[in-house]
């Protein structure tokens, strides 16, 4: 992607973001009582007043992004192996699944999960260091923070740690 | 009581074996907690605040002050190490901490973090010492508009965080501005943004947003192109930071010590602001303005000085006027409560003895905290040399853990998530994160002080103006910007 | 012998589920969620109170601080955790008393919980500053008659919040929200900054959040609350005042669980809420904090916090104080 392209589409990005939250988004989630005294008390003044901002600057942005030359710099390398796009979505899925399963499995067992399956994402070199890793540094968190730090880990329905 | 009297009185009450081995292990404590993200300095200090019930009051206090200045320099670690803040106020750090462990300099970065953190931390103590009473009469003078002004300008910073592109920079502010806003209105008690979600109601936490926005994204990057460190010498390296590098940056050391003095004992803002004010004018005045970003040691000295500043000066409010600065030194006040003690202008009187323990206490906790700090880097060094794709999964558990423990709570876990891949898309998008971070912080600050303005003054602005230190701050924010403007119109033609 | 049972409930209770451990309650550790931020007066007296309680308890208790929202979202965590008795709330009046009163939003009502006991009761203090010039309530009310009068809280909803009204309700002024401006801060340290620095004329709040300003004569009490003087308040009672309907406003916590906590453990806490409140140390630190130990059963801290809720809503239904939306 050329600055340009990143500043134009940043830039009508924050304008559609700000028109959303003006005419969409305060109105609708943002509630005020009926007996404010005075405009900029309400709970709603801030919140417009920085959608408002926040068009401006994606407006400044376009415009920025027309001015300035296109092939400026190129660093971004494109991806190695093409298979980008699905690892993103195969991580997204896994901390999907992880918000699903914290409450029920409880945390020890899904980070062990979350460990070895984003370290076998990544496509590690060392797979029996990966493997050994994803037991013991869950135990050893949940060691640290539930017995010297005395907190709530959240431990599921199914196996409970002492 | 003469001062001398006072001194005796106070070292006859610290000179005992327990409360200078409580300040140590408090210290020790401080530093490992604060190494742990999600566990921070503050959770260090509320888990060993039960374990001063027992102890002399002096004792038990020193041991939370250790906590509290260990766990302040802890967090630089894996900020530095794994882009992960340990502790709010090491958010900064990472800015150039990061890059010079990419580039195999950890160790160096490592050591000009603690070589900052405990010249701060010296230069704090001393200003608590010698001007805790002035100090504390011109914190009280800090209401609603004066804040308003100062947090005004604070924002400024965002101009030096932002990096190459100003505007993306305040986009980025203006999101961080936009998410703060979720939560219950502060004067009517309404739901903004909320959903009807409880969780929401509390507005995001602060430690959630953080290790979302900056260490997340690293680890979704590395989804996107595993290999895209190979090759890069990421090992320890040259691994001392040498004399000369403290001799560059002292400077910046001074100037950010004094930075976090100035805003240590006006209470309420804390030391990230502090941080990144620092970096902010480091940057400023630095002939290698350039370099920021990418890896410049004199960044990660301002940094950690910022927010070392802080920790003796939050004690100025505490002691001189009992009034806590931030959520650390309101733990420290229930300890002084605990004991009988009631921190304010009678204690200097009462209870001088105290007083007086606990400086020379403050003094010698800047030596132990650099006996510690470099045994603990050389403990910690070795992260740099584990292969990065053990390191992130490990990161990621480590996230999860630590910011379910900041506030029980799963649901702040999804709400790192939902950051990390908001961050990934700003970084792929070249928007930096240090200004979402610091509007995020500063945010709600602006606006319930501009509110709580507006109605002690029944909505006439001009309350915003009421005196020298209103207006010297908006003096000073008038030339930040004009400067800032002059700087954009002098680039402009070269490009 | 102890030890052998105790195993076997726990390779039982893994087994079998929650319903077959329930019977030896408590054969693990008990989750107590704290609903406001560490170092604050509802923190500090879980604390206090874990140590005896836990011996009494025989488990050990894990205390997990849970904030945000005044409370709320800490309570919805008890609200929707299982009847086990294995999550418990630290209820405060805020979260418990003056939210339900205030808040036509709250995602929860008191009928949510069961209170198994309030152990401490904290009078509530009126201060200014004494540069204020005003030295008794009725100077206080005299000066809001004149206008320009704030109070600060430590947010909408919160126990300051409701007291400053409330106090100025009694003390004839009528109509104390447009008389006196709120102004709202972010917890308790602020409001007391917020009257020391000027920006609020006064407050009413905890007298153990007062105790250290008043002693070092940074702030000057004008009433206490309660029946009896408070120790090192230097201020008439509000029955000196002859103002009785003021002893109801008065911050306690207690211990609630789930609103179907079977009752052999609402009686379980009972008992070892008996035994903890012995203890000599929590006496005395909670004392050293101007807090009162009262004992109350579960039905007694049921019909307590109702009654408080009671006056509270109806004060709030007469000044149209309620937060909808």
């Amino acid at each position: 992607m050329s600055p340009q392209v990143i500043q134009t589409r940043l830039g009508i990005g924050a304008c559609i973001a700000a028109a959303f939250l003006i005419f969409v988004g305060i109105p609708g989630w943002v509630s005020s009582p009926s007996n404010v005294q005075n405009i900029v008390l309400a709970p709603t003044f801030w919140p417009y007043v920085l959608s408002a901002m926040t068009g401006l600057i994606g407006l400044g942005l376009i415009l920025a992004g027309r001015r300035t030359g296109g092939a400026a710099s190129d660093e971004e390398v494109v991806e190695t192996d093409g298979l980008g796009w699905p690892r993103l979505v195969a991580l997204a899925l896994i901390m999907a699944l992880t918000m699903y399963a914290l409450p029920r499995l409880g945390m020890v067992w899904t980070t062990m999960l979350v460990f070895a399956a984003t370290a076998f994402l990544f496509r590690t070199r060392h797979r029996v260091t990966a493997l050994i890793c994803a037991v013991l540094i869950p135990l050893a968190l949940y060691a640290f923070f539930a017995h010297v730090a005395g907190v709530g880990i959240p431990q599921g329905n199914f196996v409970r740690l002492p | 009581m003469s001062l001398f009297d006072s001194l005796i009185a106070g070292l006859s009450l610290v000179a005992s074996f327990e409360a200078f081995f409580a300040l140590f292990a408090g210290i020790c404590i401080g530093v490992v907690g604060g190494a742990i993200p999600g566990l921070s300095a503050t959770m260090a200090v509320a888990l060993t605040l039960p374990f001063t019930f027992s102890l002399q009051p002096i004792t038990g206090i020193l041991l939370l002050l250790g906590v509290y200045k260990g766990g302040i320099f802890g967090g630089s670690i894996p900020a530095i190490l794994i882009k992960t803040p340990g502790t709010p106020a090491s958010s900064a750090t990472i800015l150039d901490g990061f890059p010079l462990a990419e580039k195999g300099e950890a160790g160096r970065a490592l050591g000009m973090a603690l070589w900052a953190s405990c010249t701060a931390d010296l230069i704090s103590n001393l200003a608590l010492i010698l001007f805790a009473g002035w100090l504390a009469s011109f914190a009280l003078s800090f209401g609603p508009p004066e804040f308003f002004a100062l947090i005004l300008f604070s924002l400024t910073i965002i101009a030096g965080v932002s990096g190459e592109s100003l505007l993306r920079g305040a986009l980025s502010a203006m999101l961080g501005l936009l998410l703060a806003t979720v939560g219950l209105d502060l004067v009517y008690g309404t739901n903004r943004f909320t959903f009807g979600d409880p969780n929401m109601m509390g507005g995001l936490n602060f430690i959630a947003v953080l290790i979302g926005l900056f260490a997340i994204p690293e680890i979704i990057a590395m989804a996107w192109n595993p290999t895209a460190h190979l090759g890069k010498a990421r090992a320890l390296g040259k691994t001392k930071v040498t004399f000369a590098d403290y001799k560059r940056s002292f400077k910046s050391i001074v100037r950010g010590s004094l930075i976090g003095v100035f805003l240590g004992s006006i209470p309420g803002i804390g030391a990230a602001p502090s941080a990144f004010l620092s970096y902010s004018e480091a940057r400023r005045k630095s002939p290698n303005k350039e370099n920021f970003g990418k890896g410049e040691i004199e960044g990660v000295a301002a940094s950690e000085a910022g927010n070392n500043g802080v920790a003796g000066a939050t004690l100025i409010p505490l002691l001189a006027l009992g009034v806590p600065g931030d959520v650390i030194t309101a733990i420290i006040i229930g300890a002084f409560m605990i004991h009988g003690l009631q921190p304010g202008p009678m204690m200097f009187v009462l209870n001088v003895d105290i007083i007086y323990g606990l400086f020379i206490g403050l003094i010698v906790s800047s030596v132990f905290l650099f006996i510690v700090g470099s045994v603990a880097i050389k403990g910690f060094k070795f992260v740099a040399d584990v292969p990065k794709r053990i390191l992130m999964p490990a990161v990621l558990v480590l996230c999860i853990y630590g910011v379910f423990a900041v506030n029980n709570n799963i649901f702040d876990v999804g709400v790192m998530f939902v950051m990390g891949w908001v961050g990934y898309v700003m970084m792929r998008h070249h928007v930096p994160a240090a200004p979402f971070l610091i509007a995020f912080i500063l945010g709600p600050l602006l606006e319930d002080n501009f509110r709580q303005a507006m109605l002690m003054s029944g909505s006439d602005p001009m309350i915003l103006l009421r005196g020298p230190i209103t207006w010297f701050f908006w003096a000073l924010t008038v030339i930040t910007i004009v400067a800032i403007i002059r700087g954009i119109a002098r680039k402009a033609p070269a490009t | 012998m102890k030890k052998t049972t105790l195993t076997a409930t726990i390779l039982l209770g893994a087994a079998f589920g929650a319903t077959a451990a329930l019977a030896e309650y408590p054969e693990r550790a008990i989750n107590m969620v704290i609903p406001y931020g560490a170092g604050g007066a509802t923190d500090i007296s879980a604390r206090t109170i874990a140590e005896p309680l836990g011996d009494a308890v025989g488990q050990p208790l894990i205390m997990a601080n849970v904030t945000g929202a005044g409370g709320a979202t800490g309570s919805v965590a008890v609200q929707n955790a299982k009847a086990d008795g294995y999550t418990m709330l630290f209820a405060r009046v805020g979260s418990h008393s003056v939210n339900p009163a205030m808040k036509a939003t709250l995602p929860y009502t008191l009928d949510d919980f069961r209170f198994v006991t309030v152990y401490e009761i904290n009078p509530v203090a009126c201060a200014v500053t004494p540069a204020s010039g005003i030295n008794s309530m009725d100077d206080l009310v005299a000066k809001v008659n004149e206008g320009g009068v704030s109070y600060s809280s430590s947010g909408v909803g919160s126990l300051l919040h409701l007291a400053g009204a409330m106090v100025l309700k009694e003390f004839g002024v009528e109509d104390p929200l447009t008389a006196a401006t709120h102004i709202p801060q972010k917890g308790g340290g602020a409001a007391a900054t917020a009257v020391l620095n000027g920006t609020a004329t006064f407050l009413c709040t905890n007298s153990s959040a007062l105790a250290s300003f008043v002693a070092n004569g940074q702030l000057k009490p004008l009433m206490v609350t309660t029946p009896e003087p408070v120790v090192g308040f230097d201020a008439p009672t509000a029955n000196d005042l002859g103002k009785e309907k003021l002893n109801k406003l008065v911050g306690w916590t207690g211990i609630a669980g789930p609103d179907d906590l079977p009752d052999d453990v609402a009686a379980k806490w009972g008992e070892w809420m008996a035994t903890a409140t012995q203890d000599a140390k929590f006496n005395e630190t909670m004392s050293a904090r101007g807090s009162v130990i009262e004992l109350m059963n579960p039905v007694d801290a049921n019909a307590f916090i109702q009654g408080q809720f009671e006056i509270f809503r109806d004060l709030v239904d007469e000044l149209g104080m309620r937060i909808e939306g």
